[in-house]
């Protein structure tokens, strides 16, 4: 078991030492980050004393030795386009916002999802089945900045229940987590019918029925049960959401989360932010997925290859 | 059968939930005391209070708390006295002297404002990691002096004619306190920044707002009517309408096309007192230096001919209308406006006959150049920043009234960087590229653009460099006009470009909250002056 | 149940339409109806279908409002967008040019995926953790980084928009596949075939492959909807394809800040990506419940 896990973890932090070394060319090959930096006015000693004081003007493997070996620390530099904030600070000054967007979104998909998945299941075949079915599609198949606008305007602007953007008290995360969670209630109700078909044709419930327990508690109780096993899946989801779908949805509602930031380092080609957070993200998903891989094995020893 | 595992999952939701409730800033929304807080939504800037890596647009963000040596009138754009109040020039201009006005006291009680401020807020151009927009500028100067004071003396190294443009509201010097540096260092001054403005600083939310409050006893007695200020962020134009609409901002910086429909539900047009960006097309690859290995002679548009076709082959009006809702105002020679150096009025009675809009004409300029139907292909490049997402509009639209003349145009919407390193590197014969640019003293536009020895590389040849290096050794003012205005003509005369329109700033503000605003567009970050907004009379 | 139905009673009684009726359930009509109106013709016979040049306008009439509505007219049914250009016709060729995007990236995505899991699977050890690393890297990378540098570096292009979608999909297939292989290598046809002394390619091409490929449509069918929706997603951030090419992404993401004023701008492209996709899912999800319920975790 330990060698296990000692293999995984040195996976692991090759994987996150490769996603450096791919993060920092990818960015430099943007292009010269001086051209957003540098107002149209400035002059040709302008350029070399900006370079200069930002290491540019160094070889590639140089700067990126300067920047592995500060990041092993998690220095990532300061950040350009924010003056006087180091990268690391911005990820994680704004990385709460992320959070706490992506937990409501998952929490109110899975408000949404976990009773029409159970009883999706337990009238199985029948046209609420359907419905249900086709109410997750929709879900699915709807972009989710048009989502957004959209819920905006008839909520917030129309109907005036809700503020239209920026972060708050419980009331301006509402829409944006809708919109963000949108997309996971099919998955999240497929994952839950599945599970639930399985266990309502297993022996042990169909002893509890022959018993002659209510069928009500039948199903509440592996409602219970399923909840606990499923969510391991529930990570991955989680790692997907935060990273692609909030930074759309922080772009419509000015939600202040490391999206937003990813999106405007890239744009202003500030190579510090963009590295921290695309390092810190995948860290993130890396380890979450080793934390899941030594889980699983520790419950199912066959699974050690 | 598996331990029941209570969700861990569920339990790392939770921390993560707490967490960033934890963290969330306090309820800003409300309407909590109404008529005492003003909102204004804006595009977005780069958030930060070091002003001197902060270029001119966004020093929006500085206009209410922290001043400057001379202001800039709202109605006349003159440059009147402020934090000075009397400035001269040396004979050869390479002295500026500024009087200092006594009596200003700086906010949080670091004391009164002097001569040593002055030179610590210069200081500031001169750091290492300075990129202000006219960092460069403030850099040419060899040495600040006091005499006492209230009396400082600014030494350049070459005679300046610019010196009030960038001393003033529209350039970037802000005057900040030297006592609040000795005694915090740049840390305190970051986290809360004495100015000497009618508002000071209260603080900022990160991606959110920065907010400010009414000082009592202002040293010229401005008095805003609002107590709060607030600045929010908010980079899609659809959500500053909704911001705008829902009451929680009373004004928006908003596209043009969202302004039709905020007017429909009864908000209101603030203008600047004068047009502050214009927008022109810029044909690419137009180094007509001598030997230049750059000149590639296979561009069409090194031929005049093809230039003047360009030009003629757009109907401006309509682009104006459709595009712009019909607000803006023609530009005849691309930077210079009415109140620039060297305008000339010549322009406005010839601009039709040689730019006018006349496709028939057009096409035969095309065909005596050499270029029949469908013979000339080239792309157009586009970008969006935000606060400005017409380009790629406008683009479209050029592409539309090329095919009309028979060329064949494909569109590229690239970022702006991408765009500057092309014309930096002499990259760009390819394309043209409309761009809006705000307006700054003639003198310094020629430098930046028809320059060959600056970085940036659009129309070049001799006779604009020669006539420049004149303009900048020259110090009276007549003399200046007379330069100026040659290198204008030469442009105009040789369709060094594709100018199109001269924009005033333009946002939208509800009446219900904000009756009166004259700001003149061009001090810096366009949207200023807040402290003469007044709301209706009760 | 066993239909004991003569063929002798008429076609339009009860149990011979009961009948009719099971038997078409077994196929799935209704998306494989809307995907043919909704893709296949648009995408087919677009140049014939369309009224208009999807590329051509006319400022003065930009912005027109759909043909029931005041100020429509019935030459332009669905309005026109902001440089005039009429919009049925450019939801029309958008659809071919999303099907184009998504078959393409889904079939080299795809062929990379399968390939890399084939070998992963099958050849086990240093390989197969390797890839799996690369797994885990490449699901890691965030899609929108990826497709704003590539953008910012190479511009916006199909090859572009491609290459992105590429590297974001053929994870899932090399996970899939390589399952399935690490399933079916065990089985006694495969060592058979081994002590027959077929190479290592042959079992893989001949042997394994053809019992991975029902999975294989599942997921691809699964995935256009959603490579659909990740072009619209790219377009929305200025990473997408270059204009100004029809397509339903960069349709919304065009009309965006005129949801309000002018809605049918992004609405109709929006409905039209909805539709498609929802038809998408739908034959996917039939597909998976008849060959393959173990896929009902992808």
């Amino acid at each position: 078991m330990q060698r296990f896990i000692a293999r995984r973890a040195l996976h692991s932090l090759m994987a996150i030492w490769v996603m450096s070394l791919i993060v920092f060319s990818l960015v430099r090959v943007t292009g010269n980050p001086l051209d957003m930096m540098l107002p149209l006015e400035a002059t040709p000693e302008d350029y070399e004393r900006i370079s200069k004081h930002w290491g540019l003007d160094q070889p590639l493997h140089t700067q990126y030795v300067i920047f592995i070996s500060k990041a092993v620390r998690g220095d990532f530099g300061n950040s350009w386009k924010w003056p006087g904030h180091s990268a690391m600070g911005l990820v994680w000054q704004r990385l709460p916002a992320t959070l706490e967007l992506a937990g409501v979104a998952l929490g109110i998909s899975i408000l949404i999802a976990l009773p029409i998945g159970i009883l999706s299941a337990v009238w199985k075949g029948s046209s609420w089945d359907t419905a249900a079915k086709i109410i997750a599609l929709l879900g699915q198949s709807l972009p989710a900045f048009w989502l957004g606008i959209v819920l905006m305007w008839i909520f917030a602007v129309t109907l005036g229940w809700f503020p239209t953007s920026g972060r708050g008290g419980i009331e301006y995360i509402i829409l944006p987590a809708i919109t963000l969670g949108w997309f996971q209630v099919a998955a999240i109700m497929r994952l839950v019918r599945s599970s639930m078909l399985d266990v309502l044709d297993s022996e042990f419930v169909k002893l509890t029925r022959i018993k002659g327990l209510a069928e009500w508690k039948v199903v509440w109780k592996h409602c219970l049960r399923n909840a606990a096993i499923a969510p391991l899946t529930f990570f991955a989801i989680i790692a997907g959401v935060l990273m692609t779908g909030a930074v759309v949805t922080e772009s419509v509602f000015s939600w202040p989360g490391t999206g937003l930031l990813v999106v405007d380092a890239v744009r202003a080609r500030d190579f510090q932010v963009v590295q921290a957070v695309v390092i810190v993200f995948a860290g993130i998903f890396i380890l979450t997925n080793l934390l899941v891989d030594i889980l699983y094995a520790y419950l199912d020893p066959r699974i050690r290859y | 059968m598996r331990p029941r595992l209570v969700s861990p999952a569920l339990v790392l939701l939770l921390v993560a939930l707490l967490f960033g409730l934890g963290t969330a800033p306090m309820s800003g929304s409300a309407q909590e005391a109404k008529g005492q807080r003003l909102v204004f939504a804006s595009a977005g800037f780069d958030e930060s209070n070091r002003f001197w890596v902060v270029a001119r647009p966004d020093h929006l963000q500085y206009d209410p708390f922290l001043e400057t040596l001379l202001e800039v009138d709202p109605k006349t754009g003159e440059y009147t006295p402020r934090l000075a109040e009397k400035w001269s020039a040396s004979p050869d201009f390479k002295e500026w002297t500024f009087i200092l006005r006594k009596g200003v006291q700086f906010h949080f009680g670091y004391g009164p404002f002097t001569a040593r401020d002055v030179i610590h807020s210069h200081s500031m151009m001169m750091r290492p990691e300075a990129t202000a927009t006219l960092a460069g500028f403030w850099r040419q100067v060899e040495e600040v002096k006091a005499i006492n004071d209230h009396e400082v003396v600014f030494r350049f190294k070459r005679p300046s004619t610019v010196m009030p443009y960038a001393a003033s509201r529209a350039g970037d010097l802000r005057i900040v306190s030297k006592v609040q540096w000795d005694k915090e260092g740049l840390e305190g001054f970051e986290k809360r920044p004495a100015g000497t403005g009618s508002y000071r600083y209260v603080g900022r939310q990160p991606g959110l707002s920065v907010s400010f409050e009414r000082v009592d006893n202002h040293w010229k007695g401005e008095k805003p009517a609002f107590k709060e200020l607030v600045f929010r962020l908010a980079r899609e134009e659809s959500t500053r309408l909704a911001l705008l609409l829902s009451g929680e901002a009373h004004i928006a910086d908003l596209p043009r096309e969202l302004q039709k429909d905020a007017l429909k539900r009864g908000m209101k047009i603030y203008s600047s007192s004068f047009p502050v960006d214009w927008m022109t097309v810029y044909l690419g690859g137009q180094y007509y230096m001598p030997g230049d290995p750059a000149f590639k002679p296979d561009v069409a548009w090194t031929k005049k001919s093809v230039r003047q076709a360009l030009n003629m082959a757009i109907n401006r009006k309509e682009l104006l209308n459709t595009v712009f809702a019909g607000k803006g105002s023609m530009t005849y020679v691309t930077g210079w406006s009415e109140k620039s150096e060297g305008f000339n009025p010549e322009w406005q009675h010839r601009f039709d006959k040689m730019y006018g809009y006349d496709p028939a004409k057009a096409k035969a300029l095309l065909k005596e150049a050499g270029y029949g139907p469908g013979q000339l292909k080239f792309k157009i490049l586009a970008f969006t920043e935000p606060g400005e997402s017409e380009g790629p509009q406008v683009a479209e639209a050029l592409g539309i009234y090329y095919k009309d003349i028979g060329v064949a145009t494909e569109i590229e919407v690239l970022d702006w960087a991408k765009v500057r390193e092309m014309f930096r590197k002499k990259a760009i014969q390819c394309c043209i590229w409309p761009n809006i640019i705000s307006w700054r003293p003639s003198e310094e536009w020629i430098r930046t653009s028809y320059y060959s020895k600056s970085p940036n590389h659009h129309y070049e040849n001799e006779f604009v460099d020669k006539h420049y290096d004149a303009l900048t050794k020259s110090v009276k003012p007549d003399e200046r006009q007379r330069i100026a205005r040659t290198i204008a003509d030469h442009l105009f005369e040789e369709f060094a470009d594709i100018p199109l329109f001269w924009f005033a700033n333009e946002v939208v503000a509800n009446p219900k909250v904000v009756a009166e605003w004259v700001y003149p567009g061009l001090a810096a970050g366009r949207s200023t002056h807040f402290h003469l907004v007044r709301p209706p009379a009760k | 149940m066993a239909t004991v139905t003569a063929r002798t009673l008429p076609w339009y009684s009860p149990p011979r339409v009961a009948q009719a009726m099971r038997q078409a359930r077994r196929y799935p009509l209704v998306p494989l109806a809307m995907l043919t109106f909704l893709l296949v013709i648009p995408a087919v016979l677009a140049t014939q279908v369309a009224p208009h040049d999807p590329l051509k306008g006319a400022l003065a009439k930009r912005l027109k409002p759909p043909a029931w509505q005041q100020g429509g007219t019935i030459e332009h049914p669905l309005g026109t967008d902001k440089v005039g250009r009429d919009i049925l016709s450019r939801i029309i060729h958008g659809a071919r040019v999303s099907l184009v995007v998504s078959l393409v990236a889904i079939f080299v995505g795809g062929a990379l995926g399968t390939t890399l899991g084939l070998m992963s699977g099958y050849f086990g050890g240093w390989v197969d953790a390797l890839l799996m690393r690369l797994v885990d890297i490449s699901l890691s990378l965030p899609t929108i980084l990826l497709a704003l540098v590539l953008v910012a570096a190479v511009g916006p292009s199909f090859g572009t928009v491609i290459g992105v979608l590429v590297v974001l999909l053929w994870a899932r297939y090399a996970r899939l596949v390589r399952g399935e292989t690490l399933a079916i290598k065990e089985r006694d046809f495969i060592a058979r075939a081994r002590v027959a002394g077929a190479s290592h390619t042959r079992i893989m091409a001949r042997y394994i492959f053809p019992n991975v490929v029902n999975s294989l449509i599942v997921l691809a069918t699964l995935q256009v909807g959603y490579v659909i929706l990740l072009e619209s997603a790219l377009s929305f951030l200025g990473a997408g394809l270059p204009r100004p090419t029809p397509a339903w992404g960069l349709m919304i993401a065009d009309g965006r800040e005129l949801i309000v004023t002018a809605w049918w701008v992004s609405m109709f492209p929006g409905l039209a990506i909805m539709l498609t996709v929802l038809a998408l899912n739908l034959l996917g999800d039939w597909l998976r419940d008849h060959f393959d319920p173990k896929l009902r975790h992808v």
